[in-house]
């Protein structure tokens, strides 16, 4: 084996696999990265098991070869290096990858290829294509959601639902549930029902990056695999295997109060009210009131009003802010965890953010309204939130006396 | 050494409270031996004693039969609690007057920071007022005990009783606290005493010099609470609005029962009104306890944590009769039953999905 390609295009390589690999492991191979030639290419691949990233930089190769060296070593080390050309080699039968950069040189330890684990290959199944950047919404609004702990699985993973040319990803962690609803570029063939790890879900997402060729998804749900095809970077996963809860029985059917708001208001709000919860037991009290003055009524029940926003840290202090606002139904008050509000207000993006309530016990519904226009400046049925998103969050019983 | 704040608390501790309003309103009790109480035949219970009564023997919640045969020419009298109140109002205002910062611990005691109002030289003259105030305005007379944390000015006030007034300097708490009777000191239960006797640790003093890791080992996170009382080091603060923090409600019944039919009324009487009471005071709990006091004195309670807060008898009642249900035995009888409803301010997150 023998190459030599830049040490920017190595490290960036290296980093983009490095997720995949193994931190705890009983198979110590695992936190190896498989290093081989593949044509013209220098191909890095890396897998824990449940996810396996590959990744091609460009190249010179002189001697086809492969061999696996401890990740974290190589990655750290190439970081070092200035940003030059680095001489990759490794005699015939030896198992140690001697890298040489300026006036630097290291040889790294290797294992044999034949005892890494195999890289999945999806070569064919049901295949769908999206639009990157309307995928990296997609998961950035619903995958925080999943749970994180591991006593219902199926809950740490993500619903991918694929049917004509649209497509839906759910989450729920028990306490709430995001629903996303996107369009696909070409219409799938069959429908498509798939529960993927959530973390599989966040790597596609940081490789993404700025991408804007559409992201490739092959599924082959009979081996319990899914292949993304990005940009020079392939990533397979295994699917969770289980039954999803039937999460649209979950998101209410109605409400008694509906709030439209600017949406940085009332993140801004919540923020501030985040520093006194975070003291406390982590709740935001929201106050949804109508204005008693006004144009009252004006447009089928709908009036102006604000939403109080609270918080109170035990014995050293407390805070509340107020956020003008657009409300259809009754004054209601519900009660948060602030993390839940704030992470589903950070990923509304721009515009207004609906709420929709019922009781101080009953979930909170959170929609958005896109687009410049103010609350103020719409007609009625430009108050309609848009159904790409809702967020569904259980309130925190608390005492309101 | 300077500490960075000044601060001084006060212990005021009424003596003999019910039994001296008593003693007061009728000037034909004084220096007789007087308790509050029920009657024994409704095996009433000792409430306040008077000194007189004490030098007898008898004792708080000491049964009034018992109470009777120590003490044959006690004068009992039946409690007039709405008098009391009137009485603790009145108190309360007099502290009030010499620092907002009090914390009533019941109808006749309370901390005071004053901190706030006085300087150190100030102390003694402000307590010796304070104590004249009471005594002036309301014929009442109480200890005041202090010091630069609530453990040392109860214990101070605990030892200068009756009518007493001991004020324990700056820097000197751990001298007066080392000699001590470790049971003196607050969280020292019977339990928790009897694990220090076994080690040898009798006196607060020996507690202030135990090593932190075995406290932690065997008090947990008491342990460090338990020598900062010790060394007279804790920080609690004086709490003005003290929350209720449980709605309750006992019997103590005329004959020992341990029929079920029998219980399962009382225990209904109890829900009820414990219900009442919390809907009257606008609280919902998630805690559902029972008290059972067995016909040996025996005394322990039960709890659950509930679903979700409730104020209500018809959640109540069935939480606290499987409590005690699971208390009976062939043969066993109840001398009292009580039920408590508690945990009202904790928040706590609903579900979206039903748990698996």
């Amino acid at each position: 084996m023998k190459l030599s390609c830049l040490q920017e295009n190595l490290s960036r390589g290296l980093a983009t696999v490095g997720r995949a690999v193994a931190t705890r492991t009983t198979l110590p191979i695992t936190q190896n990265v498989l290093l081989s030639t593949d044509r013209s290419m220098l191909k890095l691949s890396a897998t824990n098991l449940e996810i396996a990233i590959t990744t091609w930089i460009g190249a010179m190769v002189e001697e086809e070869g492969s061999i696996t060296v401890p990740a974290r070593l190589l990655t750290e080390f190439v970081a070092s290096l200035p940003s030059e050309r680095i001489d990759v080699s490794m005699a015939p039968g030896s198992k140690s990858l001697s890298l040489t950069c300026s006036r630097s040189e290291a040889h790294v330890n290797g294992t044999d290829v034949d005892e890494f684990p195999p890289i999945p290959t999806v070569e064919s199944g049901l295949a769908a294509k999206i639009d990157p950047q309307a995928f990296k919404t997609a998961i950035s609004q619903v995958v925080f959601a999943a749970a994180t702990e591991e006593s219902r699985p199926v809950l740490t993973g993500v619903k991918l639902e694929l049917e004509g040319g649209k497509f839906t990803m759910a989450a729920a962690d028990g306490f709430r549930l995001a629903v996303h609803n996107g369009e696909l570029l070409e219409p799938v063939g069959e429908p498509i029902n798939i529960i993927l790890p959530a973390r599989t879900l966040s790597e596609v997402n940081r490789l993404l990056g700025e991408q804007d060729t559409p992201v490739e998804m092959t599924m082959i749900p009979s081996k319990g695999q899914v292949l993304f095809r990005l940009n020079s970077i392939e990533i397979v996963s295994q699917l969770i295997q289980g039954t999803f809860p039937n999460y649209s029985q979950l998101i209410p059917q109605s409400y008694q109060t509906r709030s439209v708001t600017d949406l940085q208001e009332l993140l801004r709000a919540a923020r501030t009210a985040s520093i006194f919860a975070r003291d406390g037991s982590g709740i935001i009290r929201l106050q949804i009131m109508p204005g008693s003055d006004d144009q009252s009524e004006s447009d089928e029940g709908q009036r102006s009003g604000k939403v109080v926003i609270s918080a109170r840290a035990e014995e050293m202090g407390d805070n509340q802010g107020e956020v003008d606002t657009f409300i259809e139904g009754d004054e209601s008050k519900i009660a948060f965890n602030s993390k839940y509000l704030l992470e589903v207000l950070s990923v509304l993006e721009r515009g207004e953010v609906v709420l929709e309530t019922t009781t101080p016990s009953s979930p909170g519904v959170f929609r958005p309204i896109r687009g410049e226009k103010k609350w103020r400046e719409r007609g009625v049925e430009e108050r309609k939130p848009d159904e790409t998103y809702v967020h569904v969050v259980m309130p925190m019983f608390v005492q309101w006396s | 050494m300077t500490a960075p704040h000044w601060r001084y608390i006060l212990h005021a501790d009424l003596d003999a409270f019910y039994a001296s309003v008593e003693q007061r309103d009728n000037p034909d009790l004084k220096g007789k031996p007087v308790v509050v109480g029920g009657p024994p035949e409704s095996r009433g219970v000792v409430a306040a004693a008077s000194y007189e009564a004490r030098e007898y023997g008898v004792r708080s919640a000491m049964p009034m039969g018992v109470a009777l045969r120590l003490c044959p020419d006690l004068v009992r009298i039946s409690a007039r609690f709405s008098r009391y109140h009137e009485v603790s109002r009145q108190i309360m205002d007099i502290f009030r007057g010499l620092t907002p910062l009090i914390e009533p611990l019941s109808l006749d005691e309370a901390y005071l920071d004053i901190s706030e109002k006085v300087s150190a030289d100030e102390v003694d003259g402000v307590a010796h007022g304070l104590k004249t105030r009471v005594r002036d305005e309301t014929g009442l007379a109480v200890t005041v005990g202090g010091g630069t944390s609530k453990t040392v000015a109860k214990i101070a006030s605990q030892i200068a009783k009756p009518d007493g007034l001991l004020l324990i300097k700056p820097n000197e708490e751990r001298a007066f606290l080392s000699p001590l009777d470790v049971d003196m000191l607050w969280g020292v239960g019977p339990r928790t005493e009897s694990v220090l006797r076994d080690h040898g640790i009798n006196t607060i003093g020996h507690l202030a010099a135990c090593d932190n890791g075995w406290l932690q080992n065997t008090f947990g996170k008491r342990g460090h609470e338990l020598k900062e009382r010790a060394l007279g080091t804790d920080h609690h603060p004086v709490t003005p609005h003290r929350e209720t923090k449980s709605v309750s409600a006992e019997i103590t019944m005329t004959h020992d029962v341990g029929d079920e039919a029998a219980l399962r009324d009382r225990m209904e009487e109890l829900a009820q009104g414990v219900a009442a009471r919390l809907q009257r005071n606008g609280l919902k709990g998630r805690t559902g306890q029972v008290k059972l006091r067995l016909a040996d004195f025996t005394t322990f309670t039960r709890q659950v944590t509930l679903q979700a807060p409730t104020d209500e008898a018809g959640v109540i009642l069935p939480v606290a009769w499987d409590l005690l249900h699971r208390e009976l035995r062939p043969g066993r009888r109840f001398r009292l039953v009580g039920v408590g409803v508690s945990n009202f301010n904790e928040a706590f997150q609903l579900a979206l999905l039903p748990p698996d």
